[in-house]
């Protein structure tokens, strides 16, 4: 993947105001600085934007882990797996096909605002036909609000999914459908 | 906030890595290398262990107060599966007594509580008392190698012993009751 340029529609509706607190993450979609479009990364950007950004945030986003992988590792799984990256103001969002049913997509956000991820499933419902979307999330993530204002219900608990701060870690696994 | 913090080594640490790999007693102590390589493929060997061989061989910058480079640890021989590996440390020459225990501790705590590594593999050679005394390297080594390593001239005597999560606790208890004690002895006025 070589392009930098956008590939996501800005947000159809963007609430008035993100939400806003300690470990609310980075807000995004209504930060006056947040740009219309959001711009897709390369790996390497996008290996560089996830170490950059809070690890409470980016710990298991996609399956990555910048605390122990490091930026090339990052780039090399974000190439390998097909993930793209996109940054919308501060919130990084991030999808992958799923190849076995390519109208599923497995996604993720490092923002508890909800406007990036309903932009990036309306993109990816327009665009992909997408019309199941996954997301695992660690136990205690603050970006669960973000999942279920779009629409997330948990549908399952992965025990010891993770291990990261010296134990292992429970994922929560949520879907939604957005009929085509 | 701990002495030492440790993150990934990037290609802005290399120079300092590859002056460390040029000094002395790190020579003596872990290999020489450093001496019939040239900058070019030490620097090249350093960016491709970034950028290739993360998986195998994971190199960490040690870090002190503020973010100054203090040393370098690395992993290798890793087994995710069996959760084990070797490390390796190598501290800055004027960081040694100030900052040498805490990278090691550092270094322990990283792979144990974020790669999940349950047994760790320590090679020293004999005469490299920096970290470890010569009476606890006795202690410890469950293996002793004769004509291990040929560093600066010399043929060298490696020890080798694992640390398993109890053989950690069991040391950290330690340490932290002869602290307790030194620290009552302090509070009594060195009455006891």
């Amino acid at each position: 993947m070589t392009e930098t340029t956008t590939a996501v529609p800005a947000p159809r509706a963007v609430p008035a105001a993100a939400p806003t607190g300690e470990d609310t993450g980075p807000a995004g979609g209504s930060d006056p600085q947040t740009p219309t479009a959001p711009e897709l990364l390369t790996p390497e950007e996008a290996a560089r934007a996830l170490t950059d950004a809070p690890v409470r945030l980016t710990r298991g986003f996609l399956g990555l882990d910048p605390v122990t992988q490091n930026t090339a590792l990052l780039a090399r799984h974000i190439g390998d797996r097909e993930i793209q990256v996109l940054r919308y103001g501060e919130a990084l969002l991030g999808y992958t096909v799923n190849p076995l049913q390519p109208r599923q997509a497995h996604v993720a956000t490092t923002s508890a605002d909800p406007a990036p991820l309903d932009a990036l499933l309306g993109f990816l419902a327009d665009y992909q036909r997408a019309t199941s979307f996954v997301a695992e999330v660690p136990e205690g993530t603050p970006v669960l609000p973000a999942l279920e204002s779009c629409g997330f219900t948990p549908c399952g608990v992965l025990p010891g999914h993770l291990f990261h701060s010296g134990r292992y870690r429970e994922v929560l696994v949520l879907h939604t459908d957005r009929e085509g | 906030m701990p002495l030492v913090t440790l993150r990934h080594f990037t290609e802005d640490d290399i120079p300092v890595r590859t002056a460390l790999l040029r000094e002395a007693r790190f020579q003596a102590n872990l290999n020489d290398l450093g001496v019939v390589t040239s900058d070019e493929a030490l620097v090249a060997r350093q960016r491709k262990a970034i950028a290739e061989e993360h998986d195998v061989k994971r190199h960490f910058t040690l870090c002190g107060p503020g973010g100054a480079i203090v040393g370098f640890a690395w992993i290798s021989s890793i087994d995710w599966r069996s959760q084990c590996c070797e490390l390796s440390f190598g501290v800055l020459p004027r960081f040694r007594g100030a900052f040498g225990a805490a990278a090691v501790a550092a270094a322990h705590a990283h792979i144990r509580a974020e790669l999940n590594m349950r047994v760790v593999v320590n090679q020293v050679l004999e005469h490299n008392t920096m970290l470890v005394s010569a009476g606890e390297l006795a202690e410890r080594r469950a293996v002793r190698c004769p004509w291990d390593s040929y560093t600066v001239g010399e043929w060298r005597t490696a020890c080798y012993w694992t640390d398993s999560e109890d053989d950690v606790r069991r040391r950290q208890s330690s340490i932290d009751r002869r602290r307790r004690e030194i620290a009552d002895r302090i509070r009594s006025g060195g009455r006891t």
